[in-house]
């Protein structure tokens, strides 16, 4: 607390319309108000979120190494199991930094519910054809955001690197080896060279998403045995938790290798430098959390009559605003990650949801506040590790780099001003 | 007069950036004729960045290697020629904010000692790793 009084008595208090989260950020607090409540449904919701984001970032990988550009890809959904005992680089014995005290294959509960689902044991098409399955849909509506909003963020070398003559030689030469005998395919390749480029570079946001959320899926299930172990005291430790993961893996590599008949197609390689913070974690956070892209069946949109903005920076369907309501129609991805989480909900969450609104009847509804009450912690542990990164230390004696962190908190918090955003929403424990 | 290595590696206080250098291969290149300005973070500014840092960046030499030529600026310049400006090109690719209007600061690091000459170029020693951004 004496970081707090330090700074109230350095700068006069803000004027921002969300002046308490600016002075709750400036003392090291995160935009989530801190209570028990709250902590314990952001960790409970990220242990729901880890098991199939271990099926997500496999899954990720294995479409962007192996199907590649199979123009029928049918299977890509069924993992093999070379990609299930894939080990995590971040968890298990040989983990190159451990951050997950668990396992490197894939998680026992992911693997019980592939072979179950919610019904009964029987072959995998029947579960995916009943869409009783981890919904890959979402990660790719991720992705997709990636691959769309790439160019504009202003983040990382990676969107760049994919217009470069070095990447579209890299990539000729893993797409004529893939193709090669497949003479229709390779006509198609000579007389349609961009459309399969653009694929190309699609996959390589698989392997970018795949390798941004390797490291999440076991930093989740870390946050989550901590808290059950009784290590977390607040959201604050929660957050910090996540700033501090940020820089250990800042600067894990980001790549695109495709495997063709046992070689490896290096198509964007470990040298180029490209990392995990740059080129994929910030890019990721500013895509999917920020903006996305109105997602079809929720809402309909008038764009002549300015609904949609007409710039992408200005999109704002991420889940810091949205609103989380029930469709129950297949195919709407925020929705299809709800259902996913639904499996996973650790038992004091389920007594949790329970106790409120409808009990079991709008459980996704409530899950899906949580997720977003979650991702605003996250976001939060983002903001204060570019401060770290970029700005000034919280308690650091001069006025001047103070105000210039408040300046930034400012410049973040103006993105919640608009009332689609749930910042006023998430600061009362009623809003569920 | 030494080069800008020797000048590291003799002060001591630079250690974890003299193994840095080292393990991302720049050596030869600090050594080369450059001429060189170095914003050169001392061991303090290193332990400041959280644990695992160094460790996943030690592990993985050309990101290892992009963070510190972010701190490599092509050509000599000495506080009185970046006073004169407000942001320099790293040899990364990304600028760096220079101000010199109150103290000597380059991004969000202080610098602690300006000027330092070397047969190759000239370091600054600043008390905070600069990140790109």
């Amino acid at each position: 607390m004496t970081i707090a009084t330090e700074t109230k008595a350095k700068l006069p208090p803000s004027k921002h319309e969300f002046a308490d989260v600016i002075h709750r950020l400036e003392a090291g607090g995160a935009m989530l108000p801190d209570t028990p409540e709250n902590l314990m449904q952001i960790i409970g919701i990220y242990k729901a979120y880890a098991v199939p984001m271990d099926f997500y970032w496999r899954d990720l990988l294995y479409i962007a190494e192996r199907v590649f550009l199979d123009p029928f890809p049918f299977f890509k959904y069924f993992i093999p199991k070379e990609y299930l005992e894939l080990h995590n680089h971040y968890a298990g014995d040989d983990a190159d930094l451990r951050i997950w005290r668990g396992e490197a294959t894939a998680h026992p509960e992911l693997l019980e519910f592939m072979e179950k689902g919610e019904t009964l044991k029987m072959p995998k098409l029947l579960h995916h054809w009943l869409h009783d399955r981890v919904n890959m849909e979402f990660a790719e509506e991720c992705m997709r955001a990636m691959l769309w909003h790439g160019k504009d963020m202003g983040w990382g070398q990676f969107d760049p690197y994919l217009d470069s003559e070095e990447y579209i030689a890299n990539a000729d030469k893993a797409i004529k080896a893939y193709f090669k005998y497949n003479p229709v395919m390779m006509a198609l390749y000579k007389a349609f060279p961009d459309l399969f480029l653009e694929q190309c570079r699609q996959m390589s946001y698989y392997s970018n998403l795949g390798l941004f959320w390797e490291i999440m899926a076991p930093v989740f299930f870390e946050m989550s045995d901590i808290y059950d172990e009784g290590g977390f005291k607040g959201v604050p430790d929660a957050m910090n938790f996540l700033v501090n993961g940020i820089f250990a893996i800042a600067g894990r590599p980001i790549y695109h290798h495709v495997y063709i008949r046992g070689e490896c197609y290096e198509i964007i390689p470990k040298s180029k430098g490209f990392m995990w913070l740059y080129e994929a974690a910030l890019p990721y956070v500013e895509a999917v959390f920020y903006r996305t892209s109105p997602f079809r069946g929720t809402k309909s949109y008038n764009a002549q009559a300015k609904q949609v903005p007409d710039h992408q920076k200005d999109f704002h369907y991420g889940i810091l605003y949205a609103d989380v309501f029930p469709v129950g129609t297949a195919g709407i991805p925020p929705t299809l990650l709800m259902q996913d989480m639904l499996h996973f909900l650790p038992p004091y969450l389920v007594d949790y949801y329970h106790q409120h609104c409808r009990g079991e009847d709008d459980m996704l509804i409530q899950l899906g506040i949580t997720f977003q009450r979650s991702m605003y912690c996250v976001t939060s542990a983002v903001i204060q590790a570019l401060r770290t990164a970029l700005l000034y230390p919280l308690d650091d004696p001069n006025p001047k780099h103070l105000q210039a962190n408040r300046a930034f908190f400012e410049a973040q918090i103006d993105r919640f001003k608009r009332p689609e955003a749930r910042l006023r929403n998430i600061q009362s424990h009623n809003y569920r | 007069m030494a080069d800008i290595v020797d000048i590291a590696v003799s002060a001591g206080s630079f250690q974890t950036l003299v193994t840095a250098v080292k393990a991302a291969g720049l050596v030869d290149t600090l050594k080369s004729p450059g001429p060189f300005t170095v914003f050169a973070p001392t061991d303090d500014a290193f332990a400041k960045l959280p644990p695992g840092t160094i460790q996943t960046l030690v592990q993985n030499i050309p990101q290892l290697a992009r963070i510190l030529t972010f701190h490599v600026v092509s050509g000599k310049l000495m506080k009185a020629d970046l006073a004169k400006l407000s942001s320099v090109i790293s040899v990364e690719g990304s600028p760096i904010k220079i101000d010199c209007s109150d103290g000597f600061e380059v991004k969000n690091a202080t610098v602690v000692a300006p000027d330092i000459e070397a047969d190759n170029g000239v370091i600054h020693v600043i008390d905070t790793v600069i990140l790109m951004g």
